[in-house]
């Protein structure tokens, strides 16, 4: 036990090999090798276009479009990855030599150095994904400052006009594909290993993969800004057959995709396998925290719709470079058939960046309200609803695209009785809630705010999925009203709430109380000063991704700038309060929030194998209130830390 | 902690021996998952198959005039490939019973038909007269058949690790998911096949 408690990072070490000198360090894997195997799978992409147009005679032998898809946006990036290190253990077993016996050397990190390269403990990578989709958030979110100023006004003050669809594309592409999306993967690669009480995910090296391909997809998204004509300016939905004949920006949205969506594939058959065949003895499915379910159901959802969107962007993208003729109507294709591939995964990729926030967010409530989840079984089952469901509904994004119009009706019926299991968690929540001990902790609050808000956009997803609403609100402020209600309502604020919830657990010390709560009650202001106005002049008839606009909707958006700027300045309380409090904020305990589930069992941070021995499960994982209530037995029956027990302090 | 005294190296422990929760290996639940999601990539292309041909109300003949699609030559690939199903599948029996000969033929005959194959698939596509810039028709065809072909060049890149590792003697009765996991996505790729084939010459 005291091993266990001390040994966050020193309990192991790599092998002792010297590190590699001179010539040596071009060979090691690293940053120094990417540099030149990008250079040389970068030539090998261009030799190949120049030699197969050569080949086929084709004028002329170098076609930039078709360079800039092979070389730069496919090969390059592959090199870049075989120089870090990312293929090095099948390179190796490919190779054909006997395989090896694991060493560990790669797994673990010992100083800030070790979160920069190849790293397969899935503690290391959770941190690697919440980074990087932070850093992403913000180059998302000074885009939406933007244009926000650009709004502030009618009429064009700063940017153009495809500037400016090149800023809300990029906005949004940002925040679903390198925000929302995985930093739901980071937090739960953090946790659920640790929660089903596994040293590790089935597949650390795949893993870890999985984590590089993902600041590859978001540097592909900037550098459309780079190309000539700008970045894309389709909307992140990039309609066909408007996306195929737009500048060469769009083309980085298209393989950018499938950089993001390969890098969610995998994480998600990674969790499905870790969840399915590394329980601990005693975790049933019926004692697996419902963050686990939740990425169980979200990880189904990933893994059988993102070919789909995979599928989309490879048909624009052939349309525009193989001259194919998917959505080309006068050469016999369907133009409506992007509408309907491209929703079939990205209405369940809504439930794909909503799922694990509901996981999170069960987690939190149980934990600040002491007591068990109110209808544990069918809180699991619910995710399982919106899961089947969810793939019933999305052609509601279509009712006035020109589609079958008998199909409006059954879309219209499946979109409402969706809101049947998402209610059935809401009142969970409060039904938990009720008659609590609720102590309002900043991961409180913003459950609390999740709550509040996800209603309100659920409402006006209601509203939306009822046919002759949608029409008369289609593609106006009303929509971007709703999507942000539910994305950054949602999404985003149970996002904030996990980090806060497990930051003591990532980092060994506490944030930072009086800022967390600062800026939640900034966020929630500046966000409902922001969105809610939409609603209003969305209603009037202002049209969305329109940079100018008509005189009577200036005093509202002016309002909706000034409080998008607040909104923007809350999120600098946020990033202050994490790197002073990761830096030198108070050591956080094992168990700061008096858990049962297994993470809080350990130390802070955990260590490097999270567990000496794996532990046995006993009971649920929400018992809360109840005097000598266990989840898992941990070292061989030595007393684990009981809820209620320890850590009086925390009660305020 | 004397649990671990079998890890492999002397400074501090490995990880302790993960529970497993399932009667599945972790890795043959990987490919099938992963199946699972490559299923769903070729039903992105079916679906646009289906608009194409079926929905859009200004549909062309199929194939589209005045090309013809080499039924015959293809349904003797499609042969190849089903009976290489077989041949894997016996190189698998193989290697369970400690056959070492029937696995490096399994796997070397599976290899030859997959090669056979793929080098038709090139020949047809070399001589068929249209192009993925003719119609939506040569745009579905050439798409679905590029993906399949792509699906059997990533395969034939398994099988050959594999038989490599056969002829070295890496496999054992009971070690073999090095033989086993590359199996199980060969029939994927032969199954999804017979299906490429019957949409998009048959029907």
């Amino acid at each position: 036990m005291t091993e266990l408690v001390h040994s966050a990072y020193d309990s192991h070490h790599a092998p002792a090999v010297p590190p590699p000198r001179g010539l040596a360090r071009l060979r090691a894997p690293g940053y120094l090798r990417a540099a030149w195997t990008t250079l040389l799978f970068w030539a090998f992409g261009f030799g190949l276009v120049a030699f197969f147009r050569w080949l086929a005679h084709y004028d002329p032998v170098v076609d930039w479009t078709i360079v800039t898809v092979v070389a730069f946006l496919t090969l390059a990036p592959l090199g870049f990855l075989t120089g870090i290190g990312a293929f090095d253990y099948w390179a190796y077993y490919v190779s054909g030599r006997p395989t090896r016996p694991e060493d560990h050397s790669s797994h673990g990190a010992t100083s800030w150095k070790d979160y920069f390269r190849v790293n397969t403990d899935h503690k290391v990578i959770g941190v690697q994904y919440l980074v990087t989709t932070f850093f992403f958030f913000v180059i998302g979110g000074l885009m939406a400052m933007i244009f926000r100023a650009e709004l502030a006004k009618p009429d064009l003050q700063f940017v153009d006009t495809q500037t400016f669809n090149g800023l809300i594309s990029e906005h949004a592409a940002l925040m679903i594909f390198l925000f929302i999306i995985p930093a739901f993967a980071g937090l739960a690669n953090f946790a659920v290993p640790l929660m089903l009480g596994a040293p590790d995910m089935a597949f650390p090296r795949l893993n870890a993969l999985s984590f590089w391909l993902l600041p590859i997809a978001g540097l592909m998204f900037l550098a459309a800004f780079l190309v000539p004509g700008g970045a894309f300016a389709t909307g992140w939905t990039s309609y066909a057959p408007l996306a195929s004949d737009q500048p060469l920006g769009q083309v980085f949205f298209n393989m950018g995709v499938q950089w993001a969506g390969a890098s969610s594939i995998m994480t998600a058959l990674n969790f499905l396998v870790t969840i399915i065949t590394m329980r601990a003895p005693g975790m049933t499915f019926w004692r697996m925290p419902l963050l686990v379910w939740a990425n169980f159901t979200t990880s189904l959802l990933v893994v059988i719709a993102t070919p789909f969107i995979a599928g989309s962007q490879f048909f624009v993208m052939f349309d525009r470079i193989m001259h194919t003729n998917f959505f080309r109507v006068d050469e016999g294709g369907y133009a409506l058939g992007y509408q309907h591939i491209f929703w079939f995964y990205s209405h369940p990729a809504v439930y794909i960046m909503m799922l694990p926030g509901f996981g999170i967010i069960s987690e939190v409530i149980a934990v600040f309200s002491r007591k068990p989840i109110f209808g544990y079984r069918l809180m699991a089952l619910s995710l399982m609803g919106i899961l089947v469901l969810g793939f019933s509904v999305w052609a509601h994004h279509m009712f006035v695209a020109g589609m079958a119009p008998w199909l409006r009706v059954p879309m219209m019926v499946t979109s409402m009785i969706i809101a049947v299991p998402t209610g059935i968690k809401i009142f969970s929540w409060l039904a938990t809630m009720w008659e609590g001990r609720i102590h309002l902790r900043t991961p409180m609050l913003f459950a609390l705010g999740f709550l509040s808000m996800f209603v309100l956009g659920g409402l006006s997803g209601i509203f939306l999925a009822s046919v002759p609403i949608d029409i008369a609100a289609s593609d106006t402020y009303f929509i971007v009203a709703h999507i942000h209600y539910v994305l950054f309502g949602g999404s985003v604020f149970t996002i904030f709430a996990g980090v806060y919830y497990w930051f003591p657990k990532m980092t060994g010390r506490m944030y930072n109380e009086r800022l967390g709560k600062l800026h939640f009650w900034l966020t929630f202001i500046g966000f409902n000063g922001t969105f809610f106005p939409m609603h209003w002049v969305g209603l009037q008839g202002m049209p969305r991704r329109v940079s100018d606009y008509s005189e009577q909707f200036g005093n509202w958006n002016m309002v909706v700038s000034l409080f998008s700027f607040l909104l923007g300045a809350s999120t600098i309380i946020f990033f202050y309060n994490v790197i002073q409090s990761w830096h030198r904020g108070p050591i956080a305990p094992g168990n700061p929030w008096r858990a049962l589930t297994l993470e809080w069992q350990v130390s802070s941070p955990p260590p490097v194998f999270n567990f000496d021995e794996i532990p046995q499960v006993v009971a649920g994982p929400y018992e809360y209130g109840i005097p000598g209530a266990r989840h898992a037995v941990l070292n061989g029956g030595h007393a684990p830390v009981v809820a209620d027990a320890v850590h009086e302090e925390a009660r305020r | 902690m004397s649990a671990h005294a079998g890890s492999s190296h002397s400074v501090g422990h490995g990880p302790p021996i993960a529970n497993q929760s399932s009667r599945v290996s972790a890795s043959v639940l990987g490919m099938f998952l992963f199946i699972a999601s490559e299923a769903m990539l070729f039903g992105a292309f079916f679906t646009a198959y289906f608009f194409v041909r079926v929905v859009n109300p200004e549909a062309q003949s199929w194939p589209l005039e005045p090309f013809h699609l080499p039924v015959f030559v293809a349904g003797v690939n499609t042969a190849i490939l089903v009976t290489s199903s077989f041949t894997m599948h016996w190189a698998l029996q193989s290697v369970k019973r400690g056959n070492r000969a029937g696995l490096q033929a399994g796997l070397v005959l599976t290899l030859l038909m997959g090669l056979a194959f793929l080098l038709t698939q090139m020949l047809e596509y070399a001589r068929i007269g249209f192009n993925p810039g003719d119609g939506a028709f040569g745009t579905i065809f050439f798409g679905l058949t590029g993906l399949h072909g792509a699906h059997v060049f990533v395969g034939l890149t398994l099988l050959a690790v594999a038989t490599v590792r056969a002829f070295r003697g890496h496999y054992t009765p009971e070690h073999h998911h090095g033989v086993e996991i590359p199996g199980i996505y060969w029939h994927f790729v032969d199954v999804m096949w017979i299906v490429v084939y019957a949409t998009i010459y048959l029907i």
